[in-house]
């Protein structure tokens, strides 16, 4: 037990495994399941269908808005670990979305979340100058846009509903999901 | 930490196309925590309460996921999870 | 637990209590003694502080999503900051 922690993460990370695994807390099987599981359902893809159903279906986008739970679940995203709370950018107000506390993220619905979400610089500065740091981005909003930032603390993992892009009327439901992208749904990004 | 001052620019660069975890030990902490929460060994609120007991340097001179497996390994200690 | 009635509607004005724990909780160190808006009620869920030291009975109190204007957190900016916070954490001002 002393001295482990000079030793590299990834043999930390193996030695605390084995431990794990000869107590039979759990086994490589499980460990590798895991992750095979995450890697092919928890995708930004899921987020940007059911923004581009709320784009074209009146009813799923009010569903979206007032039960974000019961909308994924109408995609086949159910059972959700968390409450999801879908907030929509308008002509006024942009939405982003930040953890500061420790990075909650919706995983199930984004995948797994960017090295930049949990960095200290995006945690502690979006609250304080989100302009700045939208900026970083390459985003920069007019002056009547008023910002709303939204720090998840609880139980409930937030989501953007972007605006839809001009000019997209004829488009089909893939080609529209294909025009959302991860930092659209966090809020760093438009479309 | 939100409104702390002194962190600097963020770091969009490790952005587009980059891998969800940057080392295959990185994803195994990730799950190991994971399935232990859903094993009952202890729930999201104690691996957060770990995570900022962490000595101070252990927290700001360590990676994200550095930090969850020092939170395991506290964890771990704290409940005799593996004797 | 089932409540008659929501302690803080949407729309109330709620204080964020000031204070700094010795142990694990949720409320951001930048809002306590920050008054602002009560704008969802998110639902009944165990508080934190409590499910953090493995109370096996946490308590179960409503969270409430709270905006606060940037003007009244830094004294600058033109945006908002909306933050769940669970009831304990809030007073009336």
């Amino acid at each position: 037990m002393t001295g482990h922690d000079d030793l590299p993460a990834a043999a930390r990370t193996r030695r605390l495994e084995e431990r794990l695994i000869a107590a039979g807390l759990t086994s490589d099987e499980e460990i590798d399941g895991f992750l095979a599981t995450m890697y092919a359902t928890a995708s930004p893809v899921n987020g940007a269908t059911m923004v581009a159903r709320a784009w074209t279906d009146p009813r799923y986008r009010d569903l979206l808005l007032s039960d974000g739970n019961a909308a994924a679940a109408e995609m086949g995203f159910d059972g959700l670990s968390y409450a999801l709370r879908v907030v929509p950018n308008t002509a006024t107000t942009h939405h982003v979305i930040v953890c500061t506390l420790c990075s909650c993220y919706p995983v199930s619905l984004l995948g797994p979340s960017p090295g930049w979400y949990k960095s200290f610089a995006y945690r502690s500065r979006t609250v304080r100058e989100p302009r700045a740091v939208l900026a970083e981005f390459g985003l920069t909003l007019p002056e009547e846009v008023k910002i709303s930032v939204w720090d998840s603390t609880s139980e409930a993992r937030y989501m953007v509903l972007p605006a839809r892009p001009a000019g997209t009327g004829e488009l089909a439901a893939g080609e529209l999901a294909a025009l959302v992208t991860r930092n659209g749904l966090i809020g760093t990004a438009l479309l | 930490m939100g409104g702390q001052t002194g962190f600097g620019p963020v770091p969009v660069g490790d952005d587009s196309g980059a891998p969800a975890f940057a080392a295959d030990w990185e994803a195994r902490v990730y799950a190991l925590a994971a399935v232990l929460r859903r094993r009952g060994a202890f729930n999201g609120d104690e691996l957060r309460d770990a995570i900022e007991r962490l000595p101070p340097q252990g927290y700001l001179g360590a990676s994200y996921y550095e930090r969850w497996l020092g939170a395991l390994e506290t964890l771990v200690a704290e409940k005799g999870l593996a004797p | 637990m089932t409540r008659d009635s929501v302690g803080y509607p949407a729309g109330s004005r709620v204080r964020v209590r000031t204070g700094d724990p010795d142990h694990h909780t949720r409320v951001p160190r930048y809002v306590r003694g920050h008054t602002g808006v009560v704008v969802a009620v998110l639902g009944d869920w165990p508080v934190p502080d409590d499910s953090a030291r493995g109370i096996d009975l946490p308590r179960v109190e409503t969270c409430y999503a709270v905006r606060f204007s940037a003007a009244d957190l830094w004294g600058s900016g033109d945006h908002t900051v909306t933050v769940d916070l669970w009831e304990s954490y809030l007073d009336r001002p």
